[in-house]
């Protein structure tokens, strides 16, 4: 598969200051590439609580961000714990999360909800050596046709 | 309402004196102390302008709310219940193009007193 497009980002586990400038950068690099807006904030807000989980529950990780031909993929892979069980994970409200990701306005169990309902597609697996979470998104044609 | 009528109603603290604009126009509110649930209603929202148009309102005064705003397009934040943002949450703000302000009035009054001004809350797919 060739990828025009191509972007690395490492997310640093409990770095709740810099938590979020992955989702930043991604968002910046989505408007020079001139992608429409409604695209945009459905990257972003899937992003940024990708990025969020990543940084609460994982011992580290990175994201991947490609567009290829008329489709954009964002790659969350992190280094584990790994979630225990993903259908539970899933279900509104149901959280692990520490006292500190609260504090910071997060950890109500709406991450991974929230993300399935912005992405086009989402594909979670984990075991306990980490966790991939894979999200895909259609352009619009046109936006597909400015970034070639 | 402008934005400094808000000010001025609330006696605000400005804290991104560089941004801030008084004539800016603020139409529509969101309140959240949790940012998944304004990244959750507000990432619905159909016609973008209004998020251009809207206040986020808040008592979390860390880095989370100006990522939310800026994920969103939310221009302008308003921390309430007198939290003060650290250094760092204000340069963040600024690099972010997000006017801070912050106030001593607790969430449901501001809320109150901004509708009576005519603002509008935010709701989903809007």
């Amino acid at each position: 598969m060739s990828s025009f497009y191509h972007k690395h980002y490492t997310i640093l586990p409990n770095d709740y200051f810099n938590a979020g400038s992955a989702s930043s950068d991604i968002k910046k690099t989505l408007k020079q590439l001139k992608v429409s807006k409604d695209i945009i904030k459905k990257v972003s807000v899937a992003s940024y609580e990708a990025e969020i989980n990543v940084v609460i529950h994982s011992f580290g990780g990175s994201v991947d961000l490609h567009i290829v031909n008329h489709t954009l993929y964002l790659q969350f892979t992190d280094s584990g714990p790994g979630i225990d069980d993903i259908e539970l994970a899933m279900k509104p409200g149901y959280t692990t999360a520490s006292e500190i990701s609260r504090l910071n306005g997060f950890g109500a169990g709406m991450g991974l909800v929230n993300i399935k309902a912005s992405a086009d597609e989402m594909t979670l697996i984990s075991d306990p050596n980490g966790t991939i979470l894979k999200l895909k998104f259609f352009l619009h044609t046109e936006d597909a046709n400015e970034i070639i | 309402m402008k934005l400094s009528e808000i000010v001025e109603l609330f006696a605000c603290e400005v804290y991104t004196k560089e941004i801030y604009d008084p004539h800016q126009e603020i139409n529509h509110a969101f309140c959240a102390d949790l940012m998944s649930d304004a990244l959750m209603i507000l990432s619905t929202v159909r016609d973008t302008g209004l998020l251009e148009e809207a206040v986020l309102v808040t008592g979390l005064a860390t880095n989370q709310s100006i990522r939310t705003a800026e994920m969103l397009d939310v221009e302008v934040i308003l921390l309430v219940r007198g939290k003060v943002p650290a250094s760092q949450v204000i340069e963040l703000a600024n690099e972010s193009n997000i006017t801070l302000l912050g106030t001593k009035t607790t969430m449901f009054n501001a809320s109150g007193q901004m509708y009576a001004h005519g603002v509008r809350g935010i709701t989903s797919a809007q």
